[in-house]
């Protein structure tokens, strides 16, 4: 989920736009990362270095690693070790975005140092995604949005990202949240939850998207808004809604219940409080996931 | 496998999940009639018209949930196969599905190879 994440971070800074993004995300399954890369990522080679062995392996035929080591770098314990460690597809997206020239390693080397710094990665094993600072990361995002932080709101956001990754695709980009007082509705499907606190969510999104995100989700190839369609963004929004009050159910003695979604074509959301807007960019559109408590 | 003329009853409020349910059974095998309800209520109703020879049925569904019309159904008949397809269910409501006499779970989304399975065991040795 840190890719996410670092998308967000880099949208938020107007370090990259949307369409750079997505280019670099379509391609994090198909590329692998270079050794300069993770070598940055570790501490063990500047940006410089990185560049001016690059610069040295485009002129010979050389490895990578055999030039970083004739020039002092780095040893060959510390190229073998290198090649032996799993990376995290955030750093490969970074890596993809300089291969882009969207910026360059020495400006991945900053912000990686700033992101880590950021959202306390930094401790972090390479290859496994801590529980508490994928957490920490989202709790940010409440208070973004001026929401109650609490376990339970953290839970399903957490879960909500999850269940993206899960059933529709990993190539997206949770956007700032907003918070509002009523949210004009495009085209969604509602789903209240009850248990101490009424909350409604709803997912939203323009006709187009909802075509793309359904043939995702359903493994099915859709090419016009039919029923199927509205029952692919009702059965996700079930889904995953379900799959939260499991959770709740079988973490705490809460009683929660779950009503049938409903498809809404028009109108305004509103709560007794506020709505809260949690936009993900997708590629292919932006769907907004409302919660309004 | 032949299940020519077999009646399957989906019950899923969704019709994407008919839908899939459907062409996972048709890609095992292919001449099963297929009769779809949408809520609890109308598999009772379907049951006991069109008495299939399996059902599939989501836990979740408006006007009448899963758990009750199996209880209804059961009643009505005691060797009714069951079969319960659900995203998601508390584990009080898998157990209580269990108790009322559902013969199996699939959680969604499902692998069509459980779909395989099901229809394996449950209509293969039924010709």
């Amino acid at each position: 989920m840190y890719t996410q994440f670092l998308g967000n971070y880099l949208l938020q800074r107007g370090i990259v736009n949307q369409e750079q993004l997505f280019k670099a995300m379509s391609r994090l399954s198909q590329t692998h990362i270079k050794l300069g890369t993770i070598a940055i990522k570790e501490g063990l080679m500047t940006a410089k270095e990185v560049d001016e062995c690059l610069y040295v392996q485009s002129r010979e035929d050389k490895r990578f690693g055999e030039i970083a080591v004739e020039r002092g770098y780095l040893t060959n314990d510390q190229v073998n070790e290198l090649l032996s460690l799993q990376t995290p597809d955030y750093i490969l997206l970074g890596q993809n975005l300089v291969e882009d020239n969207v910026f360059s390693y020495e400006d991945l080397e900053r912000i990686l140092f700033e992101y880590q710094n950021d959202t306390e990665l930094y401790d972090l094993s390479l290859d496994v995604e801590n529980q508490e600072t994928i957490a920490a990361i989202i709790k940010k995002f409440f208070l973004l949005a001026e929401m109650p932080v609490n376990e339970t709101n953290v839970m399903y956001l957490e879960l909500m990202f999850n269940s993206l990754i899960r059933f529709v695709g990993e190539d997206f980009s949770p956007l700032t949240p907003m918070v509002l007082d009523e949210y004009p509705i495009t085209f969604g499907v509602s789903q209240a939850i009850s248990n101490n606190n009424d909350y409604l969510t709803h997912i939203d999104c323009d006709r187009d998207t909802a075509i793309a995100f359904a043939s995702r989700y359903a493994n099915e190839e859709f090419t016009e808004f039919d029923e199927y369609v509205i029952a692919a963004l009702e059965d996700f929004l079930n889904l995953h809604n379900g799959l939260f009050i499991v959770n709740v159910s079988n973490n705490t003695s809460e009683t929660i219940a779950l009503a049938p979604p409903e498809i809404t074509m028009e109108g305004v959301l509103s709560g007794p409080n506020k709505c809260v807007d949690f936009p993900v960019a997708y590629p292919f559109g932006t769907i907004h996931l409302i919660i309004c408590y | 496998m032949d299940i020519t003329g077999k009646k399957i009853l989906v019950c899923d409020d969704s019709v994407l999940a008919r839908k899939q349910l459907m062409d996972a059974v048709k890609e095992v095998s292919d001449g099963a009639v297929f009769i779809e309800g949408k809520n609890g209520s109308e598999a009772i109703e379907l049951y006991k018209t069109e008495k299939p020879d399996l059902v599939f049925m989501d836990i979740v569904m408006p006007e009448k949930d899963g758990n009750a019309a199996l209880s209804e159904i059961r009643e009505f008949d005691k060797d009714a196969t069951i079969i319960i397809v659900s995203s998601v269910g508390t584990q009080e409501q898998l157990k209580k599905a269990i108790q009322l006499g559902a013969k199996d779970f699939i959680q969604k989304p499902f692998e069509k190879n459980q779909i395989k399975e099901i229809i394996e065991l449950r209509l293969g040795g039924k010709n």
